[in-house]
């Protein structure tokens, strides 16, 4: 019986079968497709990016690698005609901005998630994660036109109040603020879906000893949720660091000389590669796709850098 | 006892500093939305939606039968607005959105000789002179040319002294966003197209037909690290794989639409990848097993069992996209370029609103205004998004529990 069944199927499909075939073809393709795009992009950046290295530029000459990543010129544009092109300013600007705005939006982000998941009232919990998901879903250059129009101002008049003429506002401040009120939500998220998760029992075991609430919820329940509120810092540093057309409205553009006073202007790996759009040839265009092999570089060590301490700190769980 | 209070006193601290924290989301997002509608709510109207950026300059002078209109105004007007009965239009004085001083026109009644006037430029074709354009001067014969840099009260003057004009240069408003909402239409519609097959073929291999061995994983996790590069990046491969493909294949000549959509399916891939596996995940194998038990075939069974059943899951991801696209501004920025543009084409540059905003943020010098009306816009259609897919995937949980239980 099982058999003729068998047969029968096989005969009414053998048709099918090819169909069959084609189709997983075609849905295998669409899959090879997508995963091959990372290729792509990581090909053309490195291919591009290498030019100004390898060849004279029409005419500019060569431009150095170890100046390119250690020096404090950039020299970009028609009139200068130079090779001149060098970010490790740049570089140290934008991990201090990275790092300036996480130390801001990480306690901010995290305890906001500590608050929504364990401390506030069911209602204001409620209100809180919609504002949170509202902030989320607000597109990068709306961030960016608040930065300029609300941020600059109060860091211009602040900057004026103590004394400093700082360039309209534009300045490592303001890119800070910026970042930091862009990365919160990407914090609070994640870091509330991991404190969420953290075991009942560990909880209910620390109020059994005598815990209050509150020494629970710092104590207790934010330590084991480390992983996951560290993967929250993770993707915020990402989020941060390849940011372009928010930060490039506050930044003020600077070219050469590297500078921590916050009042000052700055320039990111990202704004850099907005500038000089016009060109469609010559080192000016190649430029960009090197700045853009360097942030790529510099996302991708910074992720294998942050998971190695992730994954240290990972292992000690409820231990303090 | 004091050991209980101080710890009363750290909780409370603890407690206090939470709340403090919160509150910032809360000023983030209402600073958010009070300056872009103090900003930009005044510029938004239906005008703004269907005008011209660029404002269309035109001289123009009086057709040969008309007659003087000596017509009371129908409306009032304040007292910075200036009304000549004789040519039945009122004038005011105001700035332009470059900030120049220039001469609105209030009113222009019915029976009013530059009601109808005619286009100089272009033969005899009639043109209205309309309320919100900017007067730049009338010349009279034998009389001095009334130029906006003296004012609308000293023009409205110039106009009651004579009884005929020689010429009449004036301007549309221009400002209007009609361009780019074009352009971000077709950016959506193009986007989606390019990606939606593309991604939902690729999730149900993924779901239905990959083994599971280390190369599916392997892609997998490629499709992952795609989420991980800046938008700025995917503006770089943009820029240098589909700009120069759209050129050897069409008729452009730069960055335009095409190779903007192109580079948006690839950012958006990952993402309708991912939303659609989700929703083929929850369909129970019970629901392929009777298909493929009632004697269909694999395909039959994919197209007529499985991809039904995850309709939601491809709505949500529908709606994640054109959120994407939308705000997407960076990647835009490198793929088409940030030419404002009136007239759209699919070969042609032009802005999406959300590059339309950086475009005039970066000019000198930047306008807020209008930058905020857009953004009253976007933050508009990325709320009723939101809500959408709340709808869409509470519904779907409902589903889902239902067949669960």
């Amino acid at each position: 019986m099982i058999a003729e069944a068998k047969k029968l199927q096989f005969r009414s499909t053998s048709k099918g079968k090819i169909t069959d075939k084609i189709a997983k073809i075609i849905f295998m393709s669409a899959t090879i497709l997508s995963a091959s795009f990372i290729f792509v992009i990581a090909g053309i950046v490195l291919v591009r990016g290498v030019i100004p290295f390898t060849t004279d530029n029409l005419g500019v000459g060569r431009v150095s690698l170890f100046s390119f990543l250690t020096g404090d010129i950039w020299l970009i544009g028609e009139t200068f005609a130079s090779n001149l092109y060098s970010i490790g300013f740049i570089i140290i600007s934008t991990l201090f901005i990275t790092l300036l705005s996480l130390a801001i939006s990480f306690p901010v982000g995290v305890l906001t998630a500590l608050f929504i998941a364990k401390i506030a009232p069911k209602p204001l919990a409620k209100v809180l994660r919609t504002v949170i998901e509202t902030l989320a879903s607000i597109p990068s250059i709306v961030f960016g036109l608040f930065g300029a129009g609300v941020i600059l101002k109060l860091v211009y008049d602040f900057s004026a109040l103590i004394g400093y003429q700082s360039k309209g506002g534009n300045s490592i401040l303001s890119v800070v603020i910026v970042l930091a009120l862009m990365t919160i939500p990407t914090i609070t998220t994640i870091s509330e879906v991991a404190i969420r998760s953290v075991d009942k029992s560990i909880e209910q075991g620390s109020l059994a000893l005598g815990a209050s609430k509150t020494q629970t919820n710092f104590k207790v329940i934010l330590s084991s949720a480390k992983s996951g509120i560290f993967t929250a810092a993770i993707l915020g540093i990402g989020r941060s660091l390849g940011e372009a057309t928010a930060v490039s409205l506050v930044a003020g553009g600077r070219r050469a000389g590297i500078s921590f006073d916050l009042l000052d202007t700055t320039s990111t790996l990202t704004t850099i590669m907005l500038e000089g759009l016009k060109e469609t040839t010559g080192i000016d265009y190649d430029i960009r796709f090197s700045v853009g092999l360097v942030l790529m570089v510099v996302i991708l060590l910074t992720n294998l850098l942050l998971n190695s301490i992730k994954r240290r700190v990972g292992v000690v769980n409820v231990k303090e | 006892m004091s050991k209980n209070k101080k710890r009363k006193a750290s909780d409370f601290v603890l407690n206090s500093i939470t709340y403090l924290s919160s509150t910032v989301s809360l000023i983030t997002l209402l600073g958010i939305l009070i300056f872009i509608f103090g900003q930009g709510f005044k510029l938004l109207n239906v005008d703004l939606l269907v005008e011209n950026f660029e404002s269309q300059g035109y001289v123009a002078d009086l057709y040969d039968n008309v007659r003087l209109c000596n017509c009371e105004p129908t409306i009032e007007f304040d007292e910075n607005t200036y009304y000549s009965p004789k040519w039945g239009v009122a004038l005011s004085d105001t700035t332009d959105l470059l900030g120049r001083t220039v001469v609105k026109v209030e009113f222009v009644d019915k029976d009013s000789p530059l009601y109808k006037v005619r286009d100089k430029g272009i033969g005899n074709d009639p043109i209205e002179l309309r309320d919100e354009y900017h007067i730049i001067r009338i010349a009279f014969d034998e009389y001095p040319t009334a130029l906006s840099r003296y004012g609308s009260e000293n023009m409205i003057n110039y106009l009651e002294a004579n009884d005929s004009l020689r010429e009449i240069e004036f301007q549309t408003e221009g400002g209007g966003i009609r361009g780019s909402i074009i352009t971000t239409l077709y950016l959506i519609v193009l986007t989606l197209a390019f990606a939606l097959p593309i991604g939902i073929a690729a999730a149900i291999y993924l779901n239905e037909y990959a083994p599971a061995n280390k190369v599916t994983k392997l892609m997998r996790s490629l499709i992952e690290t795609l989420t991980g590069v800046p938008s700025i990046i995917y503006g770089l491969m943009g820029l240098a794989v589909f700009v120069p493909l759209t050129v050897k294949l069409t008729s452009a000549t730069g960055g335009n639409l095409l190779s903007g959509a192109m580079t948006l399916a690839v950012i958006l891939l990952p993402i309708i990848i991912r939303t659609t596996e989700e929703s083929l995940k929850v369909i129970p194998d019970d629901y392929r097993q009777a298909s493929l038990a009632l004697g269909a075939s694999k395909t039959q069974t994919t197209f007529q069992i499985v991809l039904p059943s995850a309709v939601p899951g491809i709505m949500t991801a529908t709606l994640l996209a054109i959120g994407r696209i939308i705000g997407e501004s960076a990647a835009l920025v490198f793929a088409i370029g940030t030419a404002i543009k009136d007239e759209v084409s699919l070969t042609g540059k032009s802005t999406s609103l959300a590059v339309h905003i950086w475009a005039m943020m970066t000019d000198e010098p930047a306008n807020i205004e209008l930058s905020a009306t857009i953004a009253i816009i976007i933050m508009f259609i990325v709320v009723i998004l939101n809500i959408l897919i709340k709808i869409i995937s509470g519904r779907y949980m409902k589903r889902k529990m239902g067949v669960s239980s």
